[in-house]
């Protein structure tokens, strides 16, 4: 019994080391982690709608989504929100940018998994530049009878884009004071 | 869609369209080490569906109510990894002690499990998992379900490459692609079958 | 045995995947692109690096009856080492490689150096073996990654190296293609061995 005891202390002496070094590494990349994530975030909002005073708002349906003023006129530019929906392998996160008329600025995929060679190229400009200047009623993919064009052997993941994107603008619009004055 | 149809979708996914071993690669060590015979693939594939459901479970509720209560996130794989290996150690002796008949068949199988990355990565995938709806996360039950049926997944190609395999036996193969290269493409022209399946979205 | 001797058994005589076949699971989800490949080998290398340094610094001190758990812990928390330093400084590639970091912890080159070899041999010949070992592993998947890549996407290391009028087979970076690429690799290796 005693020496079982033994060897249950040995490994917990080693998981308790372990432990110990792994939450020091943890204190210092966390930090770096948070921060990159958020810059990232800026960064693609600010290219989506430039020269803009972000504020940020909560949505009825609970989306995240930020009020883009000119910092001068406090006129409203547009909404960014970032839409997500389950793709073929992963959920896939798009930075999304509406003027004031809730047309498409542009979208930036932010996050995904899908499949090398397929779903993946939805990061790439020739998928996403298409959602320039599009209106609610356009954004379906092609086979549901949008004007997105699909990328080849992924109608799943062009779908999902399409569909979080024309949700979250919805769940923008149908806010009773989406520029939230009063 | 009920929560009979969300264990539809549960199923079809994890057994054919995104299939552990022909589409995400995991599990690959037994799928091409133990497939040589049948009867050893399906006790192979058992041990797994067993070890694997019940390891969806127990590191569900790890992640919960140790992992994510106490911010521990970053102790995920060591944390994971121990309670797999615990687990194998333990169901063996269990399973040596009150059914010996079971040990006999399962028994050799189970010491391997433990760096079966299949089941590390069923337990690692669940906890970022979300039903179809793309919203819902795994709750415990969906967890222990999602481990079962990628354990059928894992034993239905095995089993499969093993009756395969018993078969090219007597065939004539050149030299140099005998034993593992031509294993490995006959998985590829499976995978490749399999992906008839794909583009199904239930 | 020497120095030398244990680093270069790596690349040839006994290469962790064309001879051992050891680690299929990396060697093909991860070998899509070369910089993918390359990411995962020097991971690995890492990984069994310092647990190859650590292990045979304790040999004399773990219990035999549990040192397979203390190999465990000692594999897994370089793993998660590897895994938080890359989502902080590398992204991109950490979200390539996915659930293949955390797995690494089940990579059986790692946990078979560990046992057959650091654990039974000093410091100096473990880090040769390592090395070795390691550098066996990323050569190989870069091989597979080189031809996965050029076969199915025209470039190499991102860079365009096939003719504009090459269309690419993208069945070679899709899943088929992966154990096919594999397959045939290793027939030509066993060919090339016989011819000797």
């Amino acid at each position: 019994m005693k020496y079982y005891l033994k060897l249950g202390l040995i490994l917990f002496i080693f998981c308790a080391v372990a432990s110990g070094i792994l939450a020091y590494i943890n204190t210092l990349t966390a930090p770096v982690i948070a921060e990159r994530k958020a810059l990232a975030e800026i960064q693609a909002r600010e290219a989506l709608i430039p020269n803009a005073e972000f504020e940020e708002k909560e949505s009825d349906q609970g989306l995240t989504y930020y009020l883009a003023k000119d910092p001068e006129t406090d006129e409203i530019l547009g909404y960014t929100f970032i839409a997500a929906d389950l793709g073929y392998s992963s959920t896939v996160q798009t930075m999304v940018g509406v003027d004031s008329e809730f047309k498409v600025l542009g979208v930036q995929i932010i996050d995904q998994g899908e499949t090398p060679g397929l779903g993946a190229n939805c990061t790439l400009p020739i998928f996403t530049n298409q959602f320039s200047g599009m209106t609610l009623e356009e954004i379906y993919v092609d086979k549901d009878g949008g004007v997105v064009v699909s990328l080849s052997g992924a109608t799943i993941t062009s779908r999902c884009i399409a569909n979080s994107l024309r949700e979250g603008i919805i769940d923008v619009k149908d806010e009773p004071n989406p520029g939230g004055e009063q | 869609m009920g929560y009979l149809g969300e264990i539809f979708v549960m199923a079809m996914t994890a057994i054919f369209i995104q299939n552990f071993v022909l589409a995400r690669f995991l599990g690959l060590c037994p799928y091409l080490g133990v497939s040589k015979k049948l009867d050893s693939a399906l006790g192979m594939g058992l041990a797994v569906i067993f070890v694997m459901t019940l390891a969806s479970a127990i590191t569900f509720l790890i992640n919960k109510y140790l992992l994510i209560r106490y911010d521990l996130l970053y102790l995920q794989t060591i944390a994971f990894i121990l309670t797999i290996a615990a687990l194998v150690q333990f169901v063996e002796m269990v399973i040596q002690k009150n059914a010996p008949a079971l040990y006999n068949s399962l028994g050799v199988f189970l010491p391997l499990i433990t760096t079966n990355c299949a089941v590390l990565g069923v337990a690692i995938l669940n906890t970022t998992a979300f039903r179809s709806d793309g919203v819902t996360a795994y709750n415990f039950l969906d967890s222990v379900l999602n481990g079962f049926f990628s354990g059928v997944g894992f034993t239905v190609v095995l089993l499969a490459m093993a009756g395969l395999r018993m078969r090219l036996e007597k065939s004539e193969i050149p030299k140099s692609m005998q034993g593992m290269p031509i294993a490995l493409i006959i998985a590829g022209i499976m995978a490749l079958a399999f992906y008839g399946f794909m583009g199904w979205k239930i | 045995m020497n120095f030398a001797k244990e680093l270069t058994k790596g690349l040839i005589k006994d290469n962790p995947i064309f001879v051992l076949v050891l680690g299929m699971c990396p060697t093909l989800a991860v070998t899509t692109s070369v910089i993918n490949a390359l990411g995962m080998g020097f991971a690995a290398t890492f990984v069994l690096l310092c647990s190859n340094i650590i292990i045979s610094l304790i040999k004399n001190i773990t219990p035999s009856k549990i040192r397979i758990p203390v190999y465990i812990v000692v594999i897994a928390a370089f793993v998660s080492i590897v895994d938080m330093v890359m989502a902080a400084y590398l992204p991109a590639l950490h979200k390539s490689l996915g659930l293949f970091i955390p797995l690494i912890v089940v990579n059986c080159i790692i946990l078979g150096r560990a046992e057959a070899f650091a654990s039974k041999n000093n410091v100096v010949m473990s880090i040769a073996d390592a090395l070795g070992m390691g550098l066996g592993f990323t050569l190989s998947l870069s091989l597979v990654g080189t031809v996965r890549e050029i076969v199915g996407a025209g470039t190499w290391l991102g860079m365009r190296v096939t003719p504009l009028t090459y269309d690419p087979a993208l069945i070679a970076i899709l899943a088929p293609g992966a154990f096919i690429t594999l397959g045939f690799l290793m027939a030509l290796m066993n060919m090339l061995k016989e011819k000797k």
